[in-house]
């Protein structure tokens, strides 16, 4: 497909995660903010995510809106909020990019259901499940199912890439777009800077962000703490508070140790000035880049992390900018702590150096640019690998023919009801009324009991209307596709189709009054149904065959047209549709000529359990014949309709 | 490879309705020794045109020069009288100004229908892009065609003529309906459309156009080749100084 990118529209993102503000602060959800704010000329994003705390369901978040979706609690670190997939999938139609921020099963039920798949992915992978193990495995399926559907997968270092076994699966499709920070936001003002004496005067406060959960591992900080001289704020909120003030009761560093709660960005920042050092003390590889770290590098605080196999000591190096230490070592992690407060001008060179990787490694307009283009490449695959779907398919030949004009013929179908005052089926009331009338009038006219003709009256209309029909719709069909043919190219023949399938559909609404009075008046006897099918197919081939010739006869021959009109009036009230054979002499002349005896004999005589007779057969089929040649010549003659029309 | 190739190629339009052509005549004419041949006029004359991929020909020429007789020849439309027509790949042909568009359905009903017609199977994230490109107000997807403005109603149809790439597409007096900001957009479009080494031929009175569209213009006049135009200024240049004015 064709597309043009400044269509003028702004594409509009859906980020999909299991919570976001104002429920919850953290590394994630600032990741998702920073998007957000920073592509908000180029995309409009809008945000699905689960809260427990109820209150309202839309809300705006800086600029962006927020769905919220009732949780009733976390099973697994997961939010139970049955409703999500059913929510997401009515979102997702309406958004041109979907943003899955993985981990997040509840959003792989969704896409493993093949909710969306029109619509282009993209997985900012931001860690793997490691608390539960078991878990993990059971979703694995799930999440390698998304990620197969992904456009992209988006990382934020490429050591995730070598250490996850399921990422490397879809290399290819990974990019690393590492986290970016707008440095001028810490940037504190020198004025202010002397109002704050805490923390760098005194040179002992220890600083952690992030929130209270086991793999932050600020138990280790803690332990860490015991019989040091430094001080700790924490701050952050989670279910693990409860436990970390029991652990700093019980190790007697309450005057040392604080658990701050939680607080806006702007009072972040002002804390990271107050304090000394940065640490990290994440104990497993769900840390897998720690943002609030590279907050601390551009406040340009010095840094002690761990050593995970993750982007933590890569973003702050060992002997640079950070001090490394084991994950789940509280000897060591106090040990680098203690190193750095008792050595200002270290803290200082390792400050310096942080803030200068944080402004040349992690730019924000680097970390922007990266993800708009991840996107809109993500957007164009899709709509690539859309086209391709879309595929052509033949327009020429016999099976072309076909094939357009019965698209054709359904919408002429669907767009019969526009415009109608009775809406469907009004076609069919005017068929029952008809039949009504009309079974009156003729039981009065013959002896015989008036409701056991009932069905055959219905079922010879529905057929003769049908004929009539096609064949009158056809006499004027070129003319009336004149545009198609013209313009278009399309080969007349389908319009003679077109008529037959319109028709066919027509005769298919109206046969339902036929069956109805076939269900209720007589026993159904599907035997003789099946009897009559070969019957009614060389009937529906000659009505076929009669569009073909008499179409093309009168679009060439204008006087064509009313000479069509008038015989078929003349063969309806010549033909046994009202009436039957039995009502007349048998062997008239004119009925046993006329051809329309024999076509609906075929048919209607194995239907009310009669034996068709050899004559009629015979002349079924010769018609049928004479009808293939005549229809034969008319193909090839129609090569030139384009004049006649 | 897509091309066409006409060679020596000539069209006798019959003249039906002109003259009296009836069974009576016919008799009669031959009773009284008439000749009672078809009347016909020669629409197109000797043609020999050879395009190859890439190409972008424009047809020049005043009314009844056979432009859009030789347009409709190249799609299918009517049968050349004598000479010979080869064509390779699929033609895409947006000739008359409705281009089989029904003015009762709803613009989106009248999108699908077109791209089945055109072989694609019309999903709902097509019809979108198509709505997006004509850049008109998304209620009026639902409103019947007939009351859409022509120009409008062009906005409409090129966009979903020009949503696949074609092979080979065919302009008759497309692109002076639209305004000046949406033909801008619609030439950025076929200029896409050539690049995907298709073949398109426009017919069209307005010179500038061609000449800015166009590889080579063929002077028509009546149903002749009268002369063939290189114009100097090269399409990809336009493309260019498209470029520096955005």
């Amino acid at each position: 497909m064709i597309s043009l990118n400044d269509s003028g529209r702004r594409l509009s993102v859906l980020h999909i995660f299991k919570i976001y503000y104002p429920d919850l602060f953290g590394g994630t959800l600032s990741v998702i903010r920073d998007i957000c704010t920073a592509l908000k000329d180029k995309f409009s994003f809008g945000v699905l995510v689960c809260s427990k705390q109820g209150g309202r369901r839309c809300v705006v978040v800086d600029g962006v809106p927020v769905e919220r979706v009732r949780s009733f609690g976390d099973v697994l670190s997961l939010p139970v909020a049955p409703t999500y997939p059913l929510r997401l999938w009515r979102r997702m139609a309406k958004h041109d990019l979907l943003a899955l921020h993985a981990p997040f099963p509840l959003a792989d039920i969704a896409f493993a259901l093949g909710f969306g798949r029109g619509r282009p992915l993209v997985v900012h992978w931001h860690a793997d499940i490691v608390s539960h193990a078991g878990f993990r495995r059971l979703v694995e399926p799930l999440m390698r199912r998304t990620l197969r559907r992904a456009e992209a997968i988006i990382l934020s270092d490429g050591v995730l890439l070598d250490e996850t076994p399921l990422l490397q699966e879809f290399a290819e499709k990974c990019h690393v777009a590492p986290f970016g920070i707008d440095v001028s936001k810490y940037d504190l003002p020198a004025k202010r800077h002397h109002d704050i004496r805490v923390g760098r005067g005194r040179g002992r406060l220890v600083l952690a962000c992030g929130r209270l959960v086991p793999y932050k591992g600020f138990d280790v900080l803690i332990r860490a703490a015991v019989d040091r001289h430094f001080s700790v704020w924490i701050v952050g909120e989670g279910r693990e508070r409860a436990r970390l003030e029991q652990l700093i009761s019980s190790l007697g560093v309450r005057d040392r140790v604080r658990l701050y709660g939680s607080v806006p960005d702007s009072e972040i920042v002002k804390l990271m000035y107050m304090a000394d050092v940065f640490v990290m003390p994440s104990v497993t590889s769900a840390e897998t880049f720690g943002l609030v770290q590279l907050e601390a590098m551009a406040a340009g605080l010095p840094i002690v992390n761990t050593s995970l196999d993750t982007a933590v000591p890569h973003v702050a190096r060992h002997g640079i900018e950070a001090i490394t230490v084991p994950p789940g070592d509280p000897e060591q992690l106090g040990q680098a702590i203690e190193t750095l407060i008792d050595d200002p001008e270290r803290r200082q060179r390792m400050g310096r150096a942080a803030r200068q990787r944080a402004t040349t490694e992690y730019s924000s307009a680097t970390f922007k640019q990266g993800i708009e283009t991840i996107y809109r490449q993500a957007i164009a695959r899709k709509a690539e690998s859309r086209a391709a779907e879309a595929a052509e398919f033949k327009t020429t030949g016999l099976l072309g023919a076909v094939r357009i004009a019965a698209a054709l013929a359904w919408s002429d179908m669907r767009h019969r009801y526009v415009r109608s005052i009775l809406g469907p089926f009004w076609m069919s009331i005017q068929m029952a009324i008809m039949v009504a009338v009309l079974g009156s009038v003729i039981g009065h006219m013959s002896n015989a009991g008036i409701m056991s003709r009932l069905p055959m009256l219905a079922l010879s209309l529905t057929a003769w209307t049908f004929l009539n029909s096609v064949i009158l719709d056809a006499t004027t069909a070129l003319q009336g596709s004149a545009s198609l043919i013209k313009d278009r190219a399309l080969p007349p023949v389908v319009f003679l189709l077109q008529c037959v399938f319109r028709q066919a559909l027509f005769a298919l609404h109206n046969a339902c009054v036929p069956l109805l009075l076939w269900l209720f008046l007589v026993h159904a006897d599907f035997a003789s149904a099946l009897a009559a099918l070969p019957g009614l197919l060389l009937f529906v081939t000659c009505a076929l065959g009669l569009s073909l010739v008499l179409g093309a006869l009168a679009t060439r021959f204008r006087d064509i047209k009313p000479i069509v009109e008038s015989t078929l009036t003349l063969a309806f009230l010549s033909s046994p549709i009202l009436w039957t054979p039995e009502m007349i002499n048998q062997n008239s002349t004119v009925m046993r000529l006329n051809p329309l005896t024999h076509l609906f004999a075929v048919w209607r005589d194995p239907l009310a359990g009669i034996h068709v007779g050899m004559a009629s057969i015979t002349y079924a089929l010769a018609c049928v014949v004479a009808l293939g040649l005549a229809s034969a010549v008319t193909i090839v003659r129609l090569r030139k309709a384009a004049f006649w029309i | 490879m897509v091309s066409i190739t006409l060679s020596h190629v000539s069209l006798d339009y019959p003249l039906y309705g002109a003259y009296d052509f009836s069974m009576k005549r016919r008799l009669l004419g031959r009773l009284i020794n008439e000749r009672s041949e078809m009347r016909t006029i020669r629409a197109l004359d000797d043609i020999s045109i050879e395009v190859a991929a890439g190409a972008r020909i424009g047809l020049a020429g005043p009314n009844g020069s056979g432009k859009s007789t030789l347009l409709r020849l190249i799609a299918g439309v009517y049968p050349p009288s004598s000479g010979r027509l080869e064509r390779s790949g699929n033609i895409m042909p947006l000739l008359g100004l409705s281009a089989g568009a029904n003015l009762d359905f709803a613009a989106a009903d009248n999108i699908r229908l077109l791209l089945r017609i055109g072989g694609r199977k019309p999903t709902a994230a097509i019809v979108d892009e198509i709505w997006a490109f004509t850049e008109l107000d998304e209620r009026m997807r639902q409103l019947p065609l007939r009351m859409f403005s022509s120009g409008m109603l062009m906005r409409v149809l090129f966009a979903t003529a020009t949503a696949f790439p074609a092979d080979i597409l065919l302009l008759d007096e497309w692109l002076s309906v639209v305004d000046e900001k949406f033909s801008a957009k619609a030439e950025q479009r076929l200029l896409k459309l050539v690049s995907m080494a298709a073949i398109v031929i426009i017919a069209s009175h307005d010179q500038p156009l061609l000449r800015r569209t166009c590889t080579s213009i063929v002077a028509l006049d009546q149903g002749r080749i009268v002369g063939t135009d290189r114009p100097r200024i090269h399409p990809v240049h336009h493309q260019d100084m498209e470029k520096q004015r955005a």
